[in-house]
């Protein structure tokens, strides 16, 4: 049953089948394209691999730069590349919207599928956006490298919520991504409540919960497979129970984050 | 609605799988009977369910073989208005909720999470998807990159639970036809058509059940307890 589960979320990938469902953007070849070769070009990941210290991610300037790092070793780097991430309001420092961050898109995955055409889209802005949803979804939000991110059940163990055992089994569930955003897109106004790791520069280890008024050290994450979480957001499903590397993985998180293109 | 209650049944899921599967099945009263389930199985006449009646007494007949007891099942489908006979609302035929599925997990608290009829709740979606999504026998419903794929669920309806109002055929003729028209369908895996609804993703090419099959169903609906 794990097995074949797995295996099953695996195939297409490994097979390099797009999604045979009716997408509005140009299907990929019968094999995953290489980023330069495919009509689209890449201008969308999850990082393949954490920055590895828990919710400090050295700031927006840190996250970016892991971007920046990720893609340019993929054959992206000619573009600019910044972390979907917000901060919050500080004395003399406005906060930061994720969404004014990312470019005006239309943005693509690594085999060229549309995540979504533009920030409306990509954010519900009107109710039947909301509604009808972007395009990220667990077969979509690839890694810079092609990579499907493992979600919700997949390679379950015991183990799979230590640091120790994740950085070690890289098919195991990581589908919470740092945004430190609402549902919208945007920065949590009130200071008061860490929901971004002191604006990525925390590692605290919090209060553990992941639920209800979450007062601790803290960053808000959306799932990559849009599955769990009790709702399955993108970008805003629950603040984790801390932000050192440990707290991130307690939830199934291990600190990956999306990267957007911003030209 | 207790949302934290959700996330920690959703959260739940993992470790309940991750240690024994065999937990899932304890024997005992289970704090929530299932109230939501995909069809295992479609009517195999495409698009023709016999109408609402046929379909209701498809999702019946398929919770009362598992041992469902006490409860009225009706299917998530919509039909279109006809002279005489005025249009009818999936949302409107499936009670208000809370609903769980066959592992005694939430799937939404209520119509206005399950079908998002605030923007904030649109935005995060219910709990449906590909892991909760089951059918009455507790299996997960094959969806892209399973073969074959079933994930193309009938529901005829728009993005809100509501039945379509011009004139185009979205429920293949109210569920009387496995030739010509088509139906509105969403995704239970919430994936494909470039969005994620679970029950407005798309139109079928038509009413067979070749037509279905050919972007990925098999005549599946959704079934809810309306009690």
């Amino acid at each position: 049953m794990r097995v074949s589960l797995a295996l099953a979320w695996a195939l297409p990938f490994l097979l390099g089948s797009a999604a045979q469902a009716q997408q509005p953007a140009p299907q990929g070849s019968s094999a995953p394209a290489a980023a330069q070769g495919a009509p689209h070009p890449m201008t969308f990941f999850v990082t393949s691999v954490p920055i590895g210290d828990g919710g400090n991610l050295g700031g927006l300037a840190g996250a970016d730069a892991h971007c920046q790092r990720l893609a340019t070793a993929a054959g992206a780097g000619s573009r600019t590349w910044h972390a979907y991430m917000s901060t919050q309001p500080r004395p003399g420092q406005p906060a930061v919207n994720a969404r004014d961050r990312i470019g005006q898109g239309p943005w693509y995955n690594f085999k060229g599928e549309m995540i979504a055409k533009g920030l409306a889209d990509l954010h519900g802005d009107t109710i039947e956006l909301a509604r009808l949803g972007n395009n990220v979804t667990k077969l979509s939000a690839l890694t810079e490298k092609g990579e499907i991110v493992p979600g919700l059940n997949d390679n379950p163990d015991p183990k799979d919520r230590t640091w120790a055992y994740a950085s070690t089994h890289p098919n195991s569930n990581r589908h919470e991504m740092l945004t430190g955003s609402t549902t919208d897109g945007y920065a949590y106004q009130d200071a008061s409540i860490d929901r971004t790791c002191n604006n990525w520069t925390s590692n605290a280890e919090g209060s553990g919960q992941i639920r209800g008024n979450v007062t601790g050290a803290a960053a808000e994450v959306g799932l990559s497979d849009r599955n769990g979480g009790g709702n399955g957001s993108w970008n805003s499903a629950h603040p984790t129970g801390g932000c050192s590397q440990e707290a991130l993985t307690r939830s199934h998180g291990v600190g990956l984050f999306y990267c957007f293109a911003i030209n | 609605m207790n949302r934290t209650l959700w996330i920690v049944a959703a959260c739940s899921v993992v470790a309940v799988i991750g240690a024994s599967p065999a937990l899932a099945q304890a024997p005992g009263p289970q704090p929530f009977p299932m109230s939501f389930f995909v069809t295992s199985v479609g009517l195999g006449r495409g698009g023709d369910l016999g109408g609402l009646a046929g379909a209701d007494a498809h999702c019946q007949r398929l919770a009362e073989a598992v041992g469902s007891t006490g409860k009225i099942w009706h299917a998530y489908l919509s039909t279109q208005a006809r002279p005489g006979q005025a249009a009818i609302n999936a949302r409107d035929r499936i009670g208000n909720g809370p609903w769980h599925n066959s592992k005694h997990l939430p799937i939404a608290a209520d119509l206005a999470e399950l079908n998002g009829d605030t923007i904030e709740l649109a935005r995060l979606g219910s709990n449906l998807f590909k892991q909760s999504a089951l059918n009455e026998k507790g299996e997960i419903i094959n969806g892209v990159g399973d073969t074959p794929n079933m994930h193309d669920i009938l529901t005829g309806s728009q993005t809100d639970g509501r039945a379509y109002t011009d004139a185009a055929d979205h429920t293949c003729n109210n569920w009387t036809s496995s030739g010509p028209g088509s139906a509105q369908v969403g995704h239970s895996d919430r994936i494909g058509a470039g969005n994620t609804s679970w029950n407005s993703a798309h139109a079928t090419r038509g009413c067979s059940q070749d037509d279905l099959k050919a972007t990925g169903g098999a005549g599946l609906f959704y079934c809810f307890a309306i009690n």
